[in-house]
Parts: structure tokens; sequence; C-alpha cells
């Protein structure tokens, strides 16, 4: 039993690797889980045991490099401003996936579009769960009321969608132009958050 | 300082002639509206938003102006295209005014081409872009990381935080270096610099219908060295090479102090100088100075930008927020971003000026000729000759008598802001791109030792600096 899970593990391992490698070279596209499967030594069949989907494959890696699930507590605000944490939290992701950058933005336009999603659990759920659940522990830890409403945490992914879009695709040098437009893009976000209680107090 | 006040510091005359300016005024009020309608509590962004907007409409209340003064004569269908040029300066405007930098570029590119702006609103729009939001810590961090390949706790020993100053574009932070030394650290906003170019082909597709003037030639050549002087002042190694060069030309006795450049700190878009402890201009006015210490500060930021001057590197930004005030009675400059770097041609140009202002006058007609390109068939040289004659009377008042000459005489800064004016009224503005920079310069000094209210013995001064001048190459 102990092996079983041993074997299972690594083979788990072996396939993702293999994705890794193989997205790396021949593109989002260009990649077939049959390919992945050959490349890893394992039958499609076996693979399909593991991982659903090609969709889901790539929403592992990019989820084991932001650490998904695997955060034991969620930190307390360490700047003076929810747009500085933010923008850290979001940094220190991208920095995360930077490797990935090649293969990550026609992976993301089908792992996280809205219109992509089923009635079955899509592929990116766990990150985005995990993600805004991250964004409201920050913005908690900067006194704002949460959970956020339905829609208020749509616009945000929506909006961090946009900026992971252009990181993946950004060819300024040091990705500056991403630095600046996420800047701007949480400044947006937080004064947005802010509305309400300028209603409320003016 | 809030939009109201603003407004006011408008001169009433860009605002009070029929049509356009009503339009304008309208335009402005409506994004004004607009605005306000929109959320944005954050201190920061309202900030930045409430800055860019500002500088927009300041930009744009001139650019109409500009445009009626231009077309002054012109007809019904070209009044209608000059119309429609505006409301689509007015989108593109208004559409900018997101981008934090670009707004405040093309303000400071409006303060900087004569015709465009009145002095009193150029040096606001200066104190404008002192005005920029910071990037908090994080963000910053990444900028360090991505010129130097380490962040801040691993390149500098200590780094604070907070930013102790803004600068155009960009903020200023105290550190320590590994090796001990106090220094300042400049650090520019991400991917401004790279916007300079789709900034100024959105502006020359708003001046257009000015190609058919006669002064169209003039205008782009003027545009062009604007875009080039951006774009050396977002490049901080140039920045460095500025500052090293102005080093040199002081010396300890001259109470002048140019701060040192850190190059293993420094890269295109971070600075890293010699920490200066000093006042800037208001800090130092608050303490209320006695006017021989007024007088003493003049006299070295006069020396300092003469000597600049004949040492071919023009101080081109002589601006407040460039000038330290120490304790010890020592003048700090500080910001080497603005500086103009004389090539063959321009030397040329400027010992013949200089030899016209103080030594003979009827060099006048090559002047024009040079500086202007105007040829001696050409109907406007008598208008331009007027021109110059009155420079050169203005650029030499302060030396018609001996002693002292108090810049703090109103009568003489108006007479300049008057004869700027008249310039533009009479569209008398065909000169070398040089002149661009050298105009600003001008009023910046006089407007600063305005004051400063400052007693400079200017005769003594330019005695000093101008053999300094090298007359052949």
């Amino acid at each position: 039993m102990r092996v079983t899970t041993k074997v299972k593990t690594e083979t788990r391992r072996r396939i993702l690797d293999t994705a890794l490698e193989r997205f790396k070279t021949d593109g989002w596209h260009g990649t077939t889980t049959r390919a992945i499967a050959v490349a890893a030594g394992v039958a499609t069949g076996t693979l399909f045991n593991y991982f659903a989907s090609k969709e889901a494959l790539a929403a592992t890696l990019i989820g084991d490099r932001l650490g998904v699930g695997k955060r034991d507590e969620r930190k307390g605000p360490v700047e003076e401003t929810p747009e500085a944490d933010l923008f850290e939290f979001i940094w220190t992701g991208f920095s995360n996936l930077r490797d990935l950058r090649a293969f990550l933005a026609p992976a993301a336009e089908t792992i996280f579009s809205p219109l992509a999603r089923s009635s079955v659990e899509s592929p990116g759920d766990a990150i985005r769960i995990d993600h805004l659940e991250q964004v409201e522990a920050i913005l908690a830890g900067h006194g704002f009321q949460g959970p956020r409403p339905l829609v208020a945490q749509q616009l945000y992914w929506t909006l961090y969608l946009g900026v992971f879009a252009f990181w993946a695709a950004d060819e300024s040098p040091g990705q500056e132009d991403t630095l600046a437009l996420l800047d701007q893009s949480l400044k947006l976000y937080v004064a947005s958050l802010n509305e309400p209680l300028r209603k409320e107090t003016s | 300082m809030n939009i109201g006040e603003l407004l006011t510091e408008l001169p009433e005359d860009d605002f009070a002639y029929p049509g356009n300016g009503e339009w304008v005024r309208a335009r402005v009020g409506e994004i004004l509206a607009d605005l306000s309608c929109r959320p944005v509590p954050a201190g920061s962004l309202q900030r930045l938003w409430t800055v860019s907007e500002l500088s927009a409409q300041i930009a744009l209340a001139s650019f109409g102006g500009w445009l009626r003064k231009w077309f002054s004569s012109a007809d019904n269908s070209t009044r209608r295209q000059m119309e429609t040029n505006l409301r689509m300066a007015l989108t593109i405007f208004h559409r900018l005014g997101y981008l934090r930098g670009a707004m405040i570029k093309l303000g400071q590119t409006a303060s900087h081409l004569p015709g465009l702006l009145p002095d009193q609103v150029a040096d606001t729009l200066d104190r404008l872009h002192f005005d920029v939001p910071p990037m908090h810590f994080p963000l910053m961090r990444e900028v360090v990381r991505n010129e130097f390949g380490q962040g801040t706790e691993e390149k500098f020993a200590a780094f604070e935080k907070e930013a102790f100053a803004a600068a155009s574009l960009g903020q200023v932070h105290r550190a320590r270096l590994k090796s001990g030394e106090a220094v300042a650290v400049k650090i520019q906003y991400p991917g401004i610099a790279r916007t300079i170019d789709a900034d100024f082909r959105n502006i020359s597709a708003l001046l257009a219908p000015l190609r058919l003037g006669k002064d169209w030639e003039s205008v782009k050549a003027q545009f062009e060295e604007v875009r080039r002087m951006l774009h050396q002042e977002v490049d901080y190694l140039q920045e460095a090479r500025s500052t090293r060069m102005a080093r040199e030309l002081f010396r300890s006795e001259d109470g002048i102090v140019v701060p040192r450049v850190h190059d293993d700190y420094s890269g295109k878009r971070i600075l890293t100088t010699d920490y200066i402890d000093g006042l800037h201009l208001s800090a130092f006015l608050d303490t209320n100075p006695s006017q021989e210490s007024r007088n003493a500060f003049g006299t070295r930021i006069y020396t300092a930008w003469k000597r600049m001057y004949y040492a071919f590197v023009p101080y081109a930004d002589p601006h407040p927020g460039n000038y330290l005030f120490l304790r010890d009675g020592s003048l700090g400059l500080i910001d080497f971003g603005c500086v103009q770097h004389y090539g063959p041609e321009e030397r040329e140009i400027m010992r013949l000026a200089d030899r016209m202002t103080f030594e003979d006058p009827s060099l006048m007609r090559e002047v024009v000729r040079r500086v202007c390109g105007v040829s001696d068939d050409d109907p406007a040289m008598a208008d331009y000759l007027e021109m110059m004659a009155e420079s050169r009377e203005w650029m030499i008042e302060p030396m018609k008598r001996p002693g002292p000459f108090d810049f703090g005489d109103e009568a003489h800064f108006r007479k300049g802001l008057d004869w700027f004016s008249r310039t533009v009224r009479k569209r008398i503005t065909r000169a070398n791109p040089m002149y661009v920079y050298w105009n600003r310069s001008v009023f910046g000094i006089k407007a600063l030792l305005f004051r400063l209210r400052a007693q400079v013995d200017v005769h003594e001064v330019i005695r000093r600096e101008r053999p300094l001048m090298k007359l052949t190459d």
C-alpha cells in the first residue's frame, strides 16, 4: 500500500515535470496530452487518472508555483497600505511563474476564462479561490470588513486577469510596463473599495 | 494646490475671447464634473488624477489660446477645423490623464514652448511636477531589482522606505552604502521613459493644422528639441555624466557643491549621489534670512548658472527644487537631468549672441539671421530686430548701474514677461531650437532670484565668469 502511494506520487511528479518541459519547448497549443504521456512513459489513459485535462495539468503547475493549498497561515499587513501589500502578493506570484511565461498567456485563456467554465469544476477554480482568499486576508488586515460582495470579487478577478494577461506578454525591460499597470490597477481597485465608506462619512 | 486656485492662476487673456475660449472653458468644466463623479477617494490616486487632469487643462487652455493667436485672421472653415482639433485634443488629453507621468511631461512640454504658456503658469507646472504621487516600497524595490538584479536590502547597507523628496517622474530616498556613505537615491517610475515617443506622436497629430504656416519648420524643430531633452532627462546615465561634468566646474572656494555620483549604484533609471543636507528655497525663506544671506546665495546661484553657461553646458531647468541652501552658506546643486550640451554650431551662435549682448550691439542683424533664420529681405526682419533689441536691453539691465542689482525688483521681472508675451502675440517664434531651453533657463533663474529677493553684483560675476568661455573649439 505504501509502495503504491509512493509510485503514485512519483508518477504524478513525472507527468508534471514532463508536461512543464513540453509546454516550454512546444508551447501550449503545440503540446497534446498524448505527447506528454508518451514522454513521461505512461499510457494516455493513465495520465487521465491523474489529470482530467491539459488545462488541469497546467493549472496544477501554476497552482504549485503559487503555493495554492500550502499556505498554513495568512500573512498580516506588512506594508502601510493595502495597495502595497496586494502589489507584493501579486508580484511575488508573477515572479514565481516567470519561467512559465512563454505558455502562460494561451494557457490562462482557457484555464481562467469565465466563458470556458462548465458545470463541472474548472481547473482554475482552486487557484482563483485561494487567490481571492488571500486578497480578503490582506484587505482584512487593513481594516476592510469582508467578505467582499460577489460583484466586487469578480471585479477584482477581472482586473487581476487583465494584468496577468498583460504581464504574460509584456516584452518591456524587467516587465516594467506591468509594474506600472499593476500599481495603477490596484490603486483603482482599492479606490473603488473606499467609495462606500466615503459616501457614509460625507 | 487645488483646481480652483490653479484655474485662477490662468491669465484671463486666454479665456476672454469668444468662440473657442468659451468652448474650452465649458469642456474643462465638463471634465471636472465628470471627474468629481468618479470614485477617486484614495489619497495618492486622487492626487494623481488631479495633477494629471490639471496639467491637461492648463496645457489645453494654452493650446486653445495659442491656436487662436496663430489663426487670428482665419476664415470660418479654418476655425471649424481648429475646433475639431481642439475636441480631439481634449479627448486624447483626457484619456492620457490616467497615465502617471505622461501628462506631467505634456505639461512640461507646453511650458517649454514659447507662445504656449505664460511664465507664471509654467512656474505652477513646475510645482506640480514636483508633486507626483509616491511609489510604495514593494514597487520601488522591483524597480531597484530590475536595475541591479538585487533588492534594496542586498544592494544597500540601509535604505529608507519613505521617500524624502519627489523628483520629476520619480522620487528620492535616503540610503547608506555598504562603504558607509550617506546617499540620495533617485528612482524613476517604471515605464515612463518609453512613453515619450508615443506622446509626441499624439502631439504631432494635434499640431497638424499648423503645418501650412510659415513657422512650421521652426516649430517642428523646437518640438524635436523638447523630445530630445525629455529623453535625456529620463536617462539617468546621461544625468550622471552631466553631474560629473558640473562637479568638475566648481571648487570648494566657490561655495557651490555638486554631489558625487556613485556609479556602482546608478543605472538608466536609478541615480545615486552623495546626500546633501540643506533646505529648499521655501524652507530657507521660512527661516527669514537676512539680506546678506539672500545676496550671498543669490550670487552663488547666479555664478553657478553663468559658469555652466560659459562652459557650454547650460543649466536649463533652474527651478527651485534643484537648489539646496546649506547651513554653512554654500549652495547645493542637485539635479542635472536638464542640462544642454552645446555642440560646435550652438557654441558658435552662443559666442555671437554673447558678443552682441556685452560688446557690440551692431551684431544684432547677424544674430537674427543666424539664430532666427530670418533673411534680410524677409518682411519680418524689422519685427525680429526690434524683439532682439528689447531682449538685449532686458538682459543687460542688471548691468546698467555699477554695484549690486536688485532681482527683487518686480518691474524688471515684469518687463521680461511683457517682452515674452508680446513676441508671442506677434508670432515672432522662429528660433534655433537651442533657445527653447535657453528662454526657459533665463526666466527660471530670474524667477528664482526674484523670489529670493537677492541683490547680485552682476557686473562682477560676469567679469569673473565670462573669460571661461572658450573663444574657439
